[in-house]
């Protein structure tokens, strides 16, 4: 091909991008719906996308709003980079689902005066309260340094999700589950179990709790004992004598310090842990084979801080090794459930995401929900658990994606009306109403 | 002169022999020795030898993809792109024909074969430095992987595509296949021998009458072959394909390659460089079993295979010096200046 | 320069021909520099349609294009020889986490910004002696610098018992005017260095014709190491503006830098080969390009499925397009390498 002819193509390509800005550009205009920007930190996930279906598909059709997605965000300057460009756009609020930095985002979005709420998770205790926490966790000489309390904050809606605790509970009830699988069954030899801790290398909160909460079921309920370093560096059985909250300590520790679990760290009378796992480094030789080791070891079940059916989906074909997991109610898991592959789901739902669209809305309709502390938000949502097929199905077809859990008409009792021509609020919601109504539990029977 | 002829012969068949296992014999025998010393099973259960097989054959093809146009000068970030999206096009086609692994095989290596080839046509078309080619073609297939499956990750749960990455015997018949289809492509054929003529000399090759360009194509349509296989086995094993590395998350898979393709090299001084690729393929997959026996972390992974790359390099580069030195020559030679009066020689 | 096809036949019709050649070969060789007021007037459109705050844009477009812009700048000199480097963005991390560490000790801002530049210039002459000593080829040192980098990065993150290091308090410095200043510091230092000292004008001289300037006795080692110095310097500073807009620091800070500095370098005009057609100001040029296509492509998707998978095919075309259009004076008869 002829170099002229080429650079015409090039410019061609070139020019093709300008007509198409200024063509996209001229179709959008004239679109007043509020925009509401959406922090991602996972942009493929099924259980992402079935929140991501759920506002665009469902809560845009319904109501007057626009949401605007960012790409998917690693880190702190990721996500300021994508609340920047929020704001550039005209967003008047942003729902977060991720967490690389919260703090910075909430004072982000209270210095541009736009909404800003935490979907699927909260604030830590002191993210929330404010007060001093340390400069340096290992230098105390470093001194402390005060944070600001979130919830003082008039642009901070808040935040309805699982908490840690919530995520540490959902590990302890897998534990438990677990516990009472082995104890049920005929076989007295040691029932083989093993272990992904999923981000626990990353340290990520969540699954370093989910993964404690597991350790620490096994350890209350199955009667298992746990080696540690003590705080003088000797060895330190940790058993259920500790009590529970002190167990749970000490192995969040563990995991904090040492980003993976040590399976000869394990004992048991009755248990046996054969093999351990983490992270998602799916094409590396030395990951696949510790994902093989673990299911070679032959456990009945692995229990799973997350990403049970990415990682061992396959590796579990034509095995007896079952999953238990942490995830969502997602066609893949339906399948996995129907065959035994996954023999436990700790889920969300799609429209789990709903309350907290609710209480963004009342904000951006001039109502903010405040507790009678005048404070933001901090409500809880916990998991719903399958353990069997018939659980899932009865699961998902609650929550579809024409007919979700929190439709319309549900959301509606917990928004606010505003007048057309007066612009007055007509019916605000109080913080008991809405409160009653995030917590209530909406398991299906 | 006959026996004198036979015991040269024989000396050089020996050099050669023992040049081409001396790498991964020393480093089989280190390995087993320290997973002995540590009490450590590199092959703990069945399965581990499928995955050393697995991952023996995703590494060697890789290092064979990256060395094809590396050795010619051509840089290629793309590697990892093509095996992301012609995994990404074989797996849409099985989810929607229900057909299995081998199905999917097929429409990864064709998908992979076309990638490959549009890279190289954009390349000779474009006719600018190919590591700026490979840019753009790498955010243009990491893109189109995220815009066919709308973002979203996929699954091959249920699929039966499984079969061949599991399977010892068809890996290990993978393995002599694709080596001799390459010894026979690029060491038997008269494309091979253009090839070689060009990577020695382009300019000279090119006023001799060797057509560069069509032989180009075929080096990136063999690449593109060659990765749709590593991110069909790779894929297959987990079960799903990650399409959200956007922005160069697919180049990582390039950088395990450099240090066997340096072994490859080597050993390829000795006998033949493919079957090189292969032994360093063989060498480093054990450590990569090593690394699992021994529970190390990615941190202490990254480190050990960086600090044995930069040690090897510095031993290619410096390799008469260091041998001067164990030999004494080095001493020799600096003992024999020192004596010599400075300008005693000119 | 090997094989460059000599130059369009120069027209025989007189003045107004040859005129306009030149005109065309000066068109050419601004492309980045129409590119980047292309793309400016096309975000002035969709945005001014979309009815977007400009002020805040603009101040999002800085924000976004400087550590990138900086590091660019700094690498410049590295690609100037023909070299490059992958580790820039290893780099950037492993120097922020030692400021995030400093600064979490002491507070003192001043300090994290010195042992952000020492850090940076630490890791950048490292590969580079490393390379000079042992005469190994740049780019796979830095390919193994980049594994040890990110190591020593994950070390130093986790060595606090966490996922992240907080150097909170930090971010109060962070200020549009300070990153503007110390871009133009840089980018002056850079420019002085490049085109008004003789260091300059031997890269390009290096990068150009090797054999040549070693033949004139010009030392390859000594200018490597000059470049990787500079480049570790303007890491350093990136390291500390990165710490300072978004003082939590994980082992995925700065991720993108690594790649985005060769889109950056080539976006702005810089030929990859480097030599005496080596531009100081293609990183920035080419740092904005970027940001403002970001943007554009960001407004024009609003609301697309699979907005972010559209948004890089069409940047992946963009990039060639703009690239060959700025080349197109410099094509070989054979392929290049």
């Amino acid at each position: 091909m002829k170099k002229k002819t080429l650079a015409k193509i090039a410019s061609v390509a070139m020019a093709t991008t300008l007509a198409a800005g200024t063509v996209v550009g001229l179709a959008g205009c004239g679109n007043s719906k509020t925009k509401i920007g959406v922090l991602v930190a996972d942009a493929s996930g099924a259980e992402a996308l079935g929140f991501q279906n759920y506002y665009t598909k469902y809560i845009e059709k319904n109501y007057d709003v626009d949401f605007i997605y960012s790409a998917e965000l690693d880190t702190a300057e990721e996500e300021k980079a994508a609340i920047e460009n929020f704001i550039t756009t005209g967003c008047k609020a942003v729902i977060s689902f991720a967490s690389a930095d919260r703090p910075a985002q909430i004072q982000q979005c209270q210095d541009a005066g736009i909404y800003y709420a935490v979907a699927t998770g909260t604030l830590s205790e002191t993210e929330y309260n404010g007060g001093e926490v340390a400069i340096d966790p290992t230098n105390p000489a470093a001194g402390t340094k005060k944070l600001p309390a979130a919830k003082d904050f008039k642009y901070y809606v808040g935040a309805i999700g699982p908490s840690l605790d919530v995520e540490y509970k959902a590990g302890y009830d897998m534990g438990k589950w677990a516990v009472e699988q082995f104890t049920a069954s005929t076989s007295t030899a040691k029932h083989k179990f093993a272990l992904h801790g999923a981000g626990v290398g990353y340290r990520l909160d969540m699954h370093v709790q989910r993964t404690a909460g597991i350790l620490t079921a096994l350890i209350m309920e199955g009667g298992a004992s746990f080696t540690t370093k003590g705080e003088d560096g000797s060895d330190l059985s940790v058993n259920k004598f500790f009590g529970e909250d002190a167990v749970h300590g000490i192995l969040l520790g563990y995991l904090y310090t040492n980003g993976t679990v040590n399976i000869a760290d394990f004992s048991s009378d009755t248990m046996e842990l054969v093999g351990y796992h983490q992270l998602w480094d799916f094409a590396d030789t030395t990951w696949q084979q510790n994902l093989s080791n673990v299911v070679a070891a032959n456990p009945e079940y692995v229990l799973c801080a997350g990403s049970g059916l990415d990682v061992y989906g396959q590796a579990t074909n034509n095995t007896n090794v079952k999953i238990a997991d942490v995830d969502s109610f997602t066609e893949a898991y339906g399948s996995a459930m129907q065959s035994g592959k996954v023999a436990y789901l700790a889920g969300k739902y799609s429209s789990s995401v709903g309350p907290i669209f609710a209480a963004v809305l009342n904000a951006l309709n001039g109502a903010p929900i405040r507790t009678e502390k005048n404070e933001a938000l901090a409500l809880g949502q916990g998991y719903w658990v399958a353990t069997s097929y018939a659980d899932f199905t009865k699961y998902q077809n609650a929550d579809t994606a024409d007919a979700p859990i929190f439709n319309k008409s549900l959301l509606d009792t917990v928004i606010c009306n505003v007048d057309a021509e007066t612009n007055e609020v007509t019916n605000k919601v109080s913080y008991s109403t809405f409160k009653a109504f995030v917590e209530k539990d909406r398991t299906p029977n | 002169m006959k026996t004198l002829l036979n015991k040269q012969q024989l000396k050089s068949a020996g050099i050669r022999v023992a040049g081409t296992l001396a790498i991964p014999v020393i480093v089989i025998a280190v390995l087993f020795i320290a997973c002995a010393a540590g009490g450590k099973n590199m092959f703990p259960y069945d399965i581990s030898f499928t995955n050393f097989i697995r991952g023996i054959l995703t590494l060697m093809l890789t290092t064979i993809a990256l060395s094809i146009n590396l050795g010619s000068g051509r840089f290629d970030f793309s590697l990892g792109a093509m095996a992301l999206l012609s995994s990404v096009i074989g797996a849409q086609i099985v989810m929607q024909t229900g057909g299995g692994a081998w199905v999917m095989l097929l429409f990864c290596l064709l998908s992979g074969a076309v990638l490959g080839a549009a890279s190289g046509g954009l390349y000779v078309l474009l006719k600018l430095p190919p590591i700026i080619t490979s840019l753009g073609v790498t955010l243009l297939y990491e893109g189109i992987a995220f815009a066919i499956t709308g973002g979203a990750n996929m699954r091959l749960l249920g699929t039966d595509t499984d079969s061949i990455t599991n399977s010892v015997a068809i890996m290990i018949v993978f393995i002599v296949l694709f080596l001799a289809i390459i010894y026979f492509v690029f060491d038997n054929t008269k494309f091979g021998y253009n090839y070689k003529a060009l990577k020695e000399g382009q300019k000279v090759s090119v006023n001799t009458g060797i057509k560069e360009i069509p032989n180009a194509i075929v080096c990136y349509t063999i690449t593109g072959v060659l990765m749709s296989v590593v991110g069909f086995l790779n894929n297959t094993f987990t079960g799903t394909i990650q399409v959200s590395g956007l922005n160069f998350g697919s180049i990582g898979i390039m950088f395990g390659a450099f240090l066997p393709m340096f072994i490859g090299g080597f050993i390829g001084r000795f006998s033949n460089d493919k079957l090189g690729y292969f032994l360093a393929a063989v060498t480093m997959t054990l450590f990569s079993m090593m690394y699992s026996a021994f529970s190390l972390t990615n941190s202490v992974q990254s480190i050990i295979s960086a600090v044995l790359l930069v040690l090897f390099l510095i031993y290619l580069s410096n390799e008469k010096l260091i041998k001067d030195i164990f030999t004494g020559k080095h001493l020799r030679d600096y003992l024999k200046r020192k004596k010599t009066p400075a300008g005693a020689e000119g | 320069m090997e094989n460059v096809e000599t130059a369009p036949e120069m027209p025989k019709k007189g003045m107004t021909a040859e005129k306009k050649h030149k005109i065309k070969q000066l068109l050419i060789n601004l492309t980045p520099v129409i590119g980047l007021v292309l793309l400016l007037v096309l975000y002035l459109i969709v945005g001014g349609i979309r009815g977007i705050n400009f002020a805040s844009g603009f101040e999002a477009i800085i924000n976004q294009s400087i550590v990138v812009a900086i590091v660019a700048t700094g690498a410049i000199f590295i690609f100037t020889l023909g070299s490059f480097d992958i580790s820039l963005g290893a780099s950037t991390l492993v120097s922020a986490c030692a400021g995030a560490l400093v600064y979490m000790s002491t507070q003192n801002l001043f300090l994290m910004f010195l042992v952000c530049v020492l850090t940076a210039v630490a890791c950048s002459l490292f590969s580079s002696v490393l390379g000079s000593v042992f005469n190994l080829p740049v780019f796979v040192t830095t390919v193994a610098m980049m594994s040890v980098l990110m190591a020593v990065a994950e070390l130093l993150i986790t060595s606090r018992g966490g996922n992240q290091l907080v150097a909170s308090g930090a971010g109060a410095a962070d200020s549009l005017w300070l990153k503007i200043l110390l871009l133009a510091i840089f980018a002056a230092i850079c420019i002085f260095v490049f085109s008004f000292m003789k260091t300059g004008r031997r890269q390009k001289f290096l990068g150009g014709n090797p054999v040549c300037a070693k033949l004139t006795g010009i030392s390859l080692k000594k200018y490597a190491i000059i470049a990787f110095a500079l480049t570790g310097l303007g890491v350093g500073i990136a390291a500390f503006l990165t710490v300072l807009r978004a003082p939590t620091v994980t082992s995925g800070t700065a991720g993108d830098v690594g790649m985005s500095i060769f889109i950056a370098i080539v976006f702005g005009g810089m030929p990859i080969s480097g030599g005496p057609r080596s531009r100081i100001y293609a990183a920035i040029i080419g740092s904005f390009t970027i940001t403002f296509l970001n943007q554009v492509l960001f407004f024009m998707l609003l609301g697309v499925a699979g907005a972010d998978g559209i948004s890089q095919i069409v940047r992946a075309i963009f990039f060639l397009a703009m690239v060959y259009l700025a080349s197109i004076n410099y094509r070989t008869k054979n392929l290049p390498r």
